[in-house]
């Protein structure tokens, strides 16, 4: 019985019960229902075993998605239980649990996967490559990446969820105050997805160094490849960072080491600190793929070519080198000297400056320029407004001095939200309604699309901006309830009917895939958005080798050149047999190991901690000797499917 | 048998062997911390410097440029990372 | 798989140079990865606590020999790639024998010190000093115990299958990952042991 009572919930509630048996039938459903419609070899074949990076993108896309509800079921519980003074929907542990889980979810398994799902799809295609350089460990990076998520998200129903914050600080975060064992699945759940990451980011790289099209220099990259670059540079070095942090944070939790305590010389704001390190380049990472994703959106939709290439490009270079300098302006009230904080607060204003740049080359874009509102480009055009408001705001943030009002409030709140939901989450929206009929081979429906996207703008203002007011009078962050007499009332209660639109709008979303499943033509050609750059220039959906041909390219919108410009992107039009890789079930099983790995940590079982140990590394070992050379693709074979992909237009 | 030692690798373990030597005078000579710091930083660099373009063969490719860029990148980060560090989190605390 | 000739064999194919320039960029990875525990490392050093510090518990004896073993098995491994660039499989295997060897006279030093730390008081738990002191080396030295087993295994390969292109490239892959293992030593023998004992 002692045993088992480590598994036990220690503030368990009605919902959790509830959401116990939901996640119970759910499974039952799933295995249920692959049984009953024969359907388990096709998922092992097409799906669990795929090194393809369509499938793999497609997969992280669905993960984002699953993870945005998850994320966005806390969001609106957080509203809910705000919008009334002394409130007493959630107590106040249970509150504390969703704000750490919202947090959590939404930065590493909801956005990171989101851009990985563009990244892994788009950028071999955009860059005339037939796979990544490492189809294999692009299968493991998105399969320790969903077991990390599914080993987060079953902490609520087994265990208890962690509850000290998104930051996990120390020693709030430690074995005194922390007694659950939600923190542990805090850091080895992160642990496991942020290894996926590191390896995702090394992959990329390589494949954008050196599998790109004959013609197609550095310089004539498309911008979404030029971001995700970038962004993935800058995964390598940070990282890392977290790998250690991570490490010995838990190394405090379970093996009793001093990094983080109160004594015996440790040192708890070391970890805000190395979480920072990590985490503010984290931010770029996230967002630079987004303006990647806008630069394109943009540029097709205003009929124009991008302005400001080369300024584009230096600003991103300029970002990733910046973005390891202004860590320190989360903890600005911690208690360093004014120096220290000076030197912070200069850097962070000056990487507002390259953001800057890009903005003003967005607008020059469209200046004159043919604009066409369709549904990614409606995004664009409401990110331009809402998230300058956020980076001017987050100007303010970074006056050291003034930080001392803004700090731990729901100014910050609104800040950080404000640049991320306009930003980031817009982003990838244009991204999944620009690249939908890439992937599936018909267009989501655009008056839904619209809809979709005024929503959330309208829901979005409604939720934050009152968070700038409240914020200013004093409103703390992370504070469950607050009395009358404050007068915040109101201001949250406008919040919540924001979040409730919001709401909306992501169910429309889904109803969108529902509808455009049904009702859209398949007869979309290969070219529905009259678009610029090379993914556009094989068919929808993408055959599995992309393209049959290797295309040559002489600048950074090869598809514009062929249309307007006469160039020849397939010069060679005899097809030549393919060479492929394998598909291998290895990522997934390791993956599942490193699940029970991470679980035997989290509640201290050693000797199935060893035994997965072990069965890690003997995958790795069985990898060092196994000999898969791939296989090919026949002339035949490719003739067939052009054929029948043509026919399809 | 000859063939099997080239000239430059056993000449870099040589020179490797040197630095190792002088930086040992930290330990064995009485000096200011200033001088052995300087030392150290000096006679480690260095050393690294010899692994990575007699031993690693980081030069020999057209992947050079990204290679060192990679490494000269992550070097940058790490020194940014660990001074930054140390500012924040001792001299100005 | 197009092989082409003019290059050293590990170079040889697409998928091969891609390895390599990927571990290039992996080992950026593993700068950052020790940068951090060298930033936690200097923050911590004075922070001893009730427990003894770096001065009190450093000897001179063993951190030489486990760098002279380190310094002269990254030499060897070099020995090794430039037998294997001659296409001398016996001359190489061999040199990647002795590498393999010295790296777990390495450990077993390095093991012993550990034994030594903990007798007299510097376990990972007595103060944040001895904590991220034994976590640095202790991370290193799984390094080192993880690549003694890859070694092995590279060494098996290509006893069995000769020298590929896919078996060339592992070996060199590895002899990357060895150097830098040497690398990361020398940058613990200055900041950590020379500069703890000055």
């Amino acid at each position: 019985m002692e045993f088992l009572e480590r598994f036990a919930v220690p503030h368990p509630s009605i919902a959790i019960y509830a959401s116990m048996v939901a996640i119970g039938l759910t499974m039952i459903a799933i295995v249920a229902g692959l049984t009953y419609f024969k359907k388990w070899g096709y998922l092992w074949r097409e799906w669990l075993t795929t090194v393809d990076h369509k499938r793999i993108g497609i997969m992280y896309l669905i993960s984002a998605l699953l993870m945005l509800f998850r994320g966005g079921v806390d969001a609106i519980m957080m509203r809910a239980q705000l919008s009334a003074p002394e409130n007493t929907l959630l107590d106040a542990q249970h509150y504390n649990e969703i704000f750490t889980t919202h947090g959590v979810v939404m930065i590493i398994f909801m956005a990171m996967p989101f851009i990985f799902a563009l990244m892994n799809f788009v950028v071999p295609l955009q860059i005339g490559a037939r796979d990544v350089a490492f189809p294999r460990l692009n299968a493991l990076s998105f399969w320790l990446f969903f077991m990390g998520a599914m080993l987060f998200n079953i902490s609520f129903v087994i265990g208890g969820s962690p509850d000290a914050g998104w930051t996990s600080y120390f020693p709030l975060a430690g074995n005194e105050f922390s007694t659950s064992v939600g923190t542990n699945y805090y850091m080895l759940a992160i642990q496991i997805s942020g290894i996926g990451s590191l390896m995702t980011g090394i992959n990329m790289i390589t494949t954008i160094l050196k599998m790109r099209a004959p013609g197609m220099t550095l310089m004539k990259m498309p911008m979404f490849t030029w971001s995700s670059f970038i962004a993935n540079v800058i995964i390598v070095f940070a990282f890392p960072v977290l790998t250690v942090a991570l490490a010995m944070g838990t190394m405090d939790r379970l093996f009793g080491t001093q990094f983080f305590t109160m004594e015996n010389g440790g040192m708890d704001m070391l970890w805000a600190n190395l979480f920072w390190v990590w985490g503010h380049p984290e931010v770029y990472i996230l967002i630079l793929p987004a303006f990647g994703i806008y630069s394109e959106v943009i540029s097709t939709f205003s009929r124009k070519n991008l302005y400001g290439y080369k300024s584009m490009v230096a600003s991103m270079v300029v970002i990733s080198l910046m973005s390891f300098l202004v860590w320190a302006h989360h903890f600005f009230t911690m208690g360093q000297g004014a120096l220290t904080n000076s030197i912070f607060s200069i850097t962070t204003m000056a990487i507002a400056v390259p953001t800057g740049v890009k903005i003003f080359n967005w607008l020059l874009t469209m200046w004159k320029g043919k604009i066409e509102i369709t549904t990614p480009m409606l995004y664009s055009l409401l990110f331009i407004p809402l998230f300058t408001l956020g980076g001017v705001t987050g100007v303010m943030l970074a006056m050291s001095a003034a930080d001392y009002q803004y700090h731990n409030t729901m100014f910050l709140v609104a800040h950080f939200h404000n640049v991320i939901i306009p930003g980031v989450v817009f982003a990838m929206l244009a991204g999944l309604t620009y690249y939908w009929p890439k992937m599936f081979g018909f267009m989501l429906n655009e008056r839904i699309g619209k809809w979709t996207a005024w929503l959330l703008s309208i829901g979005f203002l409604l939720a934050f901006m009152p968070m700038y007011i409240t914020g200013l009078d004093g409103q703390a962050r992370r504070m469950y309830t607050y009395s009358e007499a404050t007068g915040f009332g109101p201001l949250n209660m406008i919040s919540f009917v924001g979040a409730i639109i919001m709401a909306v709008g992501f169910a429309l979303i889904v109803y969108n895939v529902y509808y455009s499943t049904r009702y859209a033509s398949r007869d979309i050609g290969e070219d529905p958005w009259d678009a610029r750059t090379l993914e556009w220039a094989t068919h929808n959906p993408v055959p599995e080798y992309n393209f049959a041909v290797v295309p040559e390219v002489r600048s950074s919108e090869a598809l514009w050149d062929a249309k307007k410009h006469g160039h020849v992107l397939f010069k060679d039009r005899n097809y030549k047999k393919i060479h492929m890789p394998n598909n291998s079930g290895v990522p997934f099983i390791m993956s599942l190991i490193f699940f029970v790995w991470g679980f035997s940590f989290i509640f201290s079982l050693w000797i199935p901690a060893i035994l997965a140990t072990i069965g890690i590394l003997v995958c790795m070992a069985h990898r060092s000797f196994e000999q898969d050379h791939g296989h090919y693709i026949s002339v035949e074979e490719i003739e067939e499917t052009e054929t029948k992909m043509r026919g399809a237009k | 048998m000859k063939e099997l030692f080239p000239a430059k690798q056993v000449l870099g373990f040589a020179f490797s062997l040197v630095l190792t030597v002088i930086a040992l005078a930290v330990y064995f000579l009485d000096m200011s911390f200033q001088t052995g710091m300087t030392i150290l930083l000096v006679t480690a660099f260095v050393q690294a410097g010899v692994q990575l373009t007699v031993f690693m063969h980081a030069g020999e490719t057209d992947d050079k440029g990204a290679i060192y860029l990679n490494v000269y990148y992550g070097l940058i980060i790490a020194l940014v990372t660990i001074f930054g560090t140390l500012l924040a989190m001792v001299w100005d605390m | 798989m197009k092989i082409d000739h003019s290059l050293p064999l590990e170079y040889s194919t697409d998928q091969n140079q891609y390895n390599i320039l990927g571990f290039w960029i992996f080992l950026g990875a593993e700068i950052m990865l020790f940068a951090t525990l060298f930033a936690t490392y200097f923050t911590l050093a004075n922070r001893t606590g009730s427990g003894p510090s770096g001065a009190e518990i450093f000897e001179i004896t063993p951190v030489l020999i486990e760098t002279l073993l380190l310094l002269t098995s990254s030499f060897t491994i070099g020995l090794g790639i430039h037998a294997m660039r001659l296409g001398n499989k016996k001359a190489m295997l061999s040199f990647f024998s002795i590498t393999l060897l010295l790296g777990l006279a390495f450990l077993g030093v390095e093991i012993y010190e550990f034994i030594h730390y903990v007798h007299v008081g510097a376990g990972i738990q007595t103060s944040a000093f001895t904590s991220i002191l034994l976590t640095t080396l202790g991370t290193h030295g799984a390094h080192v115990t993880l690549g003694l087993f890859w070694g092995l295994f590279i060494i098996l390969q290509v006893k069995k299958r000769g020298l590929t292109p896919q078996t060339a490239n592992k070996s060199f892959i590895f002899s990357l990952y060895w150097h830098f293992l040497d690398v990361v030593w020398i940058f613990i023998f200055s900041f950590i042991y020379l500069k703890g004992m000055m």
